[in-house]
């Protein structure tokens, strides 16, 4: 897996783990905003 | 329809068929007809795998759903980011490496040939039947409203991508994808602006917001939970989301045919994991979008006369029955409501300073009456309909969008929006058959065959797949038309009873290198004979369990039945990993 990880570099960012850190961490501030969003209109 | 809008939709219909047949040159060989020589670039697999996922259905269900019942769904996918993520480390690389035509392959490489085989199989049966049911499902709702034949229109709705399909494979199905997508993206974003265009003057899109939000249509967040315990009957909360969620698209994306073929099909491990990840930032807020737009129909309606029901062929059914006189009575009740309704609401948003004034209070007591007589007019409609006499369909909630659609945009449109229904369902079905094809020659003609076969006849053979499938799945079409609306239902819960435990015997093969093939085989049969029990349970009342978190039993059955079987009668040798 490691192998594959170094041939295959990512683009823009430097590592993968930081594309998968982006996708969570983009999932979580949509769960935060869609809470708020449910409170502001509720 | 209209003139205009009939030829909005031949045009764009045959546009796409067109297209996807300029498109079909490729290499006479397994490698260019299924997965394109591997040449794809990341954009092309975010839109293939994003139009094999949205079928027709999404595009008439999702508003709909927000509609009755509010944003909620939109948790249903909150687990996709996190199982795009694991399939990136996982999945991707392996499937490049070993370089497989589908998934199922490397299951003999890692276990062996009944593994695969069981798992290929358990494949066919469900995509063959749900891509069927998938033809049904919309085709049943535009004949109901537009009043075809059913029968010409299941054939339309799964006939005429067969030609490109059959003719161009993956990479006619790629391309006509992308273009497919462009027209829905478009032809849903004009509906949007559309619903805000027939708001009241002075109600804008803020106003409508704040209107579905007072009728609790916005509750994109669930917990699930009723006082301090946990409903695990409740289909869409964050828990059921986020953990049910992952399951099943990881099942989905992982280890469904359909979906792998599009990914496996990149030029390299990088275009795959790009496209992969970008769908799972985008996926989330555009089915937030789509809900979104079944919000603001609901706020259009309160401005307008809404049907008492959706579906208008319920209603010829229950007027042609022993109801046909008590109809036309409830229908003047419910008229009246909805009168009173639509001068409340009126009156209420014009004078929003107003509150606790006496007139305030009447219209709030007006709107608060009207409420209870439509909603008493709905139920009676429903109760009717469910008599056996009758033997209707008590489910109106695919029907809200499209019948908004047919009622109020203006030719062209409509023919347009009519076309978006058949190039989503064409996107899904048409990467159907071509996983179908695939898993049929690789998996079971050409692994099982004592003669080896030229490329140039697998290449033939394969076509030949591809049009059978295609006629398989037009023919569970034709059948399965008197199940009605819970086909949609069906579609999910056939994967769910299947997706569990072909997910387990995958993430057993990746993290448990130590259990071997029989312990593997033996607990998925095992286990799938579980899960249809625990179904056929819950059907009958037993137990109340919602299907979503079957996925979640079959694959951790799998797993931790597979290592038990395995512990008992001793691990398989692993070589060590230089």
């Amino acid at each position: 897996m490691d192998n594959d990880q170094q041939e295959d570099k990512p683009p823009i960012l430097k590592r993968w783990s930081y594309w998968y850190a982006l996708v969570i961490g983009f999932l979580l501030l949509l769960i935060g905003f869609f809470y708020l969003f449910t409170k502001h209109f509720s | 329809m209209s003139r205009p809008d009939w030829i909005v939709l031949i045009l764009t219909l045959l546009g796409i068929v067109a297209y996807g047949l300029y498109k079909s040159r490729t290499s006479r060989d397994l490698d260019g007809y299924f997965l394109c020589n591997r040449s794809v670039p990341w954009y092309m697999v975010l839109l293939s795998i994003m139009g094999t996922q949205a079928s027709a259905v999404t595009f008439l269900s999702a508003p709909g759903q927000a509609y009755t019942d509010g944003m909620r769904f939109v948790q249903y996918y909150f687990g996709l980011p996190l199982a795009m993520v694991v399939l990136c480390i996982t999945f991707v690389p392996v499937f490049h490496r070993l370089k497989v035509y589908t998934a199922y392959e490397f299951l003999e490489q890692r276990f062996d040939l009944r593994t695969r085989t069981l798992t290929s199989f358990l494949f066919l049966l469900q995509r063959g039947l749900s891509t069927g049911i998938s033809i049904a499902a919309p085709s049943i709702i535009l004949s109901s409203i537009l009043g075809w034949d059913l029968f010409w229109t299941n054939l339309i709705m799964g006939g005429l991508l067969i030609i490109y399909t059959v003719t161009g494979g993956a990479k006619a199905v790629a391309y006509t994808q992308q273009l497919q997508l462009i027209i829905i993206f478009g032809g849903m974003f004009i509906a949007g602006y559309m619903v805000i265009h027939h708001l009241p003057s002075h109600i804008g899109f803020s106003d409508a917001l704040h209107i579905g939000g007072k009728a609790g249509k916005l509750n994109v967040i669930t917990t699930g939970f009723t006082g301090k315990k946990f409903d695990w009957n409740d289909r869409y909360n964050l828990l059921s989301g986020v953990i049910g969620g992952f399951f099943l698209a990881l099942s989905y994306f992982g280890t469904d045919q359909s979906q792998v073929g599009r990914y496996i099909s990149a030029r390299s491990v990088s275009e795959s994991r790009i496209g992969l990840l970008m769908n799972g930032l985008v996926k989330v807020p555009m089915q937030f979008l789509i809900l979104l737009l079944g919000v603001l129909v609901f706020s259009f309606y309160q401005f307008n006369k809404e049907p008492v029901f959706f579906n208008q062929s319920q209603l010829d059914l229950l007027a042609h029955s022993k109801y046909k006189d008590s109809l036309a009575t409830l229908s003047r009740d419910y008229d009246a409501a909805e009168s009173q309704k639509i001068s409340s609401v009126n009156w209420l948003s014009q004078h929003a300073g107003q509150e606790g004034s006496p007139e305030y209070r009447r219209n709030e007591e007006g709107l608060k009456q009207a409420e209870g007589q439509k909603s008493l007019s709905r139920t009676t409609i429903k109760r009717w309909l469910n008599d056996k006499e009758v033997g209707g369909d008590d489910n109106d909630t695919n029907y809200i969008f499209l019948r908004f659609v047919t009622d109020y945009l203006p030719k062209g449109l409509i023919g347009l929006l009519i076309a978006v229904i058949f190039l989503a369902s064409w996107g899904s079905i048409a990467a159907a058959l071509n996983s179908l094809a695939s898993c049929t020659i690789v998996d079971f003609h050409k692994r099982f065959s004592t003669k080896e076969l030229p490329a140039e006849k697998e290449y033939n053979l394969s076509r030949w797949y591809s049009f059978l499938w295609g006629v398989f799945c037009i023919i569970v079409a034709q059948l399965a038309y008197n199940i009605g609306n819970s086909l949609i239902e069906a579609v999910n819960v056939l994967g769910s009873l299947f997706y569990g435990v072909i997910l387990g015997i995958f993430l057993v093969a990746f993290y448990r290198k130590r259990v071997g093939g029989g312990a593997v085989f033996t607990s998925a049969l095992i286990v799938e004979a579980g899960v249809i029990a625990l179904f056929v349970l819950n059907r009958n009342g037993v137990i109340h369990l919602s299907f979503l978190w079957l996925n979640a039993v079959g694959a951790i059955g799998v797993i931790l039945l597979s290592e038990a079987i395995a512990a008992v009668v001793g691990y398989r040798m692993v070589e060590e990993k230089k």
